[in-house]
């Protein structure tokens, strides 16, 4: 009888399901009905206005993004739709709102037991872990296995924020605060690889004014530059004339401009249900000193963000023409800032370090990239009415900690008798027991530098 | 009315969160005012008509010709009422 009904209301499709269940939702935080009313309708329309430009894109990438394949013979099918519209398809998983209550329980539990010191108030990237749940079950098929690496990830996620709280401080100058984001968790891969350029001469001290190298190049960041310059590259590859290589940059523009207008809409609805849910933390332990956990773009005023990211495009192009069995096209995930957030991290706002180990880690995020795409394509498919045409794929070129997501999705195979995901995740846990002495050590450094400790 | 504009790496989640925040904290005090979430790589191209900047990156924020309010007390809490007369302060100008 419950199944029926769930069936039927799951079957009215996420544009409907999604605010109702808002709606319900907002009356038990005890919002205004009228607020709660226009709250949950804004959730359909940002869902139902994702649509509609995925499906914009489709027709005009889509074709050309064939061609290119026809054309040049590389077989990158998978289209890179960068993070938004990820994060669309992702709220629409049908269990996607009870991460909500286990990321908040786990917090709870760690603060109360003294596990951690950050309060992490950022529920917008609770849509992190609806993305690796819904991995998970596109590798093992198991929901029980989804909410259990989820629930590892939230824990990875807070014990990183208090491993790297004092370096942020050193990096932004801003106090109580710390970043319990899942793509800080790339720092684990990145550590190591960071402590090897220590040993190389001539890395140490370098100082360039990213401010300045900014100025000149930062244009090329901005949503429809960047989308003109790959919509019109794509079309190059793709053999069309002037008129059509033109008119797919400037799609390209209005895809890539238009994505976070809409992805904006998201927060818009979820605001008063991620301040509620803030604010009932706060409450849990008044008067304890703690660090609020943040989404990242507190960091992105730092340029070495920016100029790194801009100066690996070509790379990541290159790459993605180069590696064999990459099967991504890079597009809406050019700009990989989830790599920028654990790299800046990580070399303390080295700008050449930046650049070195985005080179190095490209090949990391392309292959993870690769390797989910009929997982995301396939719920893309489930929930959405988008129509995605037969033999394409979509996929996030950048998504966050796919270091953790590809091992522990694969770990978690274990229940289907997949033994080799262990293998691997034994020596991913080695790697963080090495990055936990590492970032500690790197932790009372700064404390000591900057006259923090008591 | 009175333009306020808040930017994020991409002007969708955490700049939105303190848009809507300080959007209904004003409406609380019965001040309408625009708050706007913008993509930080444009934020030139939007701040010229605008009153007040709520900058949630404290490095690197260059001379705008208008008053430059941080953002973070808006997300942790902590002296957030502090914040919001400052920008009161500014608009009722």
């Amino acid at each position: 009888m419950l199944k029926t009904v769930v069936n039927a209301i799951l079957g009215l499709g996420p544009a409907v399901f999604l605010p109702m269940l808002m709606l319900v939702i907002g009356l038990i935080i005890r919002m205004k009905l009228k607020k709660a009313f226009a709250a949950a309708l804004t959730l359909g329309v940002a869902f139902l206005g994702m649509n509609v430009i995925i499906e914009f894109m489709f027709s005009a990438i889509g074709p050309a993004s064939q061609a290119f394949v026809e054309n040049t013979g590389l077989q990158l099918n998978a289209l890179d739709l960068g993070w938004t519209p990820l994060a669309s398809i992702a709220w629409a998983w049908p269990y996607a709102f009870l991460l909500f209550p286990l990321q908040i329980a786990i917090n709870i539990v760690m603060l109360a037991f003294g596990w951690t010191n950050c309060l992490n108030v950022d529920m917008w990237n609770v849509w992190n872990k609806i993305l690796t749940a819904v991995i998970v079950v596109g590798v093992t098929g198991s929901l029980p296995a989804a909410f259990v690496v989820a629930a590892i990830e939230v824990v990875f996620e807070l014990k990183n924020a208090d491993l790297t709280q004092k370096q942020i401080y050193k990096i932004t100058g801003i106090p109580g605060i710390a970043l319990p984001h899942s793509m800080a968790l790339t720092a684990i891969l990145l550590a190591p690889i960071n402590r090897v350029l220590d040993f190389i001469p001539g890395l140490k001290n370098n100082n360039i004014n990213a401010a300045k190298v900014k100025e000149k190049i930062g244009i090329f960041g901005e949503n429809h530059v960047m989308g003109f310059i790959v919509g019109m590259l794509i079309a190059i590859f793709a053999k069309y004339d002037v008129k059509g290589i033109l008119t797919l940059g400037v799609q390209s523009a209005t895809a890539l401009t238009l994505f976070p207008m809409v992805a904006k809409l998201f927060m818009q609805a979820l605001a008063p249900i991620s301040d509620a849910a803030g604010e009932f933390m706060k409450r849990r332990f008044p008067g304890r000193e703690f660090y609020i956990g943040l989404d990242w773009p507190f960091l992105a005023g730092q340029p070495e963000i920016w100029v790194s990211l801009i100066i690996l495009v070509p790379v990541i192009l290159a790459m993605a023409v180069i590696l064999p069995g990459n099967g991504v096209l890079p597009f809406g995930g050019i700009l990989n800032i989830c790599f920028a957030g654990a790299a800046i991290i990580v070399t303390g706002g080295d700008l050449i370090r930046m650049i070195i180990l985005g080179v190095i880690s490209t090949p990391l995020y392309l292959y993870v990239a690769t390797s989910f795409a009929p997982m995301i394509t396939d719920l893309a498919k489930s929930v959405g009415t988008i129509e995605i045409p037969a033999g394409q794929l979509i996929t996030w070129n950048g998504l966050e900690a796919p270091g953790f997501r590809w091992i522990f999705a694969q770990a978690a195979d274990v229940i289907n008798g997949n033994f080799m995901g262990i293998v691997f995740l034994i020596g991913y846990l080695g790697i963080c027991v090495w990055y936990y002495k590492y970032m500690s050590k790197r932790e009372a450094e700064v404390i000591e530098e900057l006259g923090l400790g008591a | 009315m009175k333009r306020i504009i808040t930017a994020c790496a991409s002007g969708v989640a955490t700049s939105q969160t303190v848009a809507s925040k300080v959007k209904s904290l004003l409406e609380e005090k019965g001040i309408m005012a625009d708050v706007e979430a913008v993509d930080i790589k444009s934020l030139d191209a939007y701040i010229k008509n605008c009153d007040v900047y709520i900058s949630i990156t404290p490095a690197g924020n260059s001379d705008y010709g208008i008053p430059v309010i941080s953002g973070i007390p808006f997300l942790t809490g902590v002296g957030r009422d502090e914040a919001l007369q400052q920008i009161i302060d500014i608009i009722k100008k």
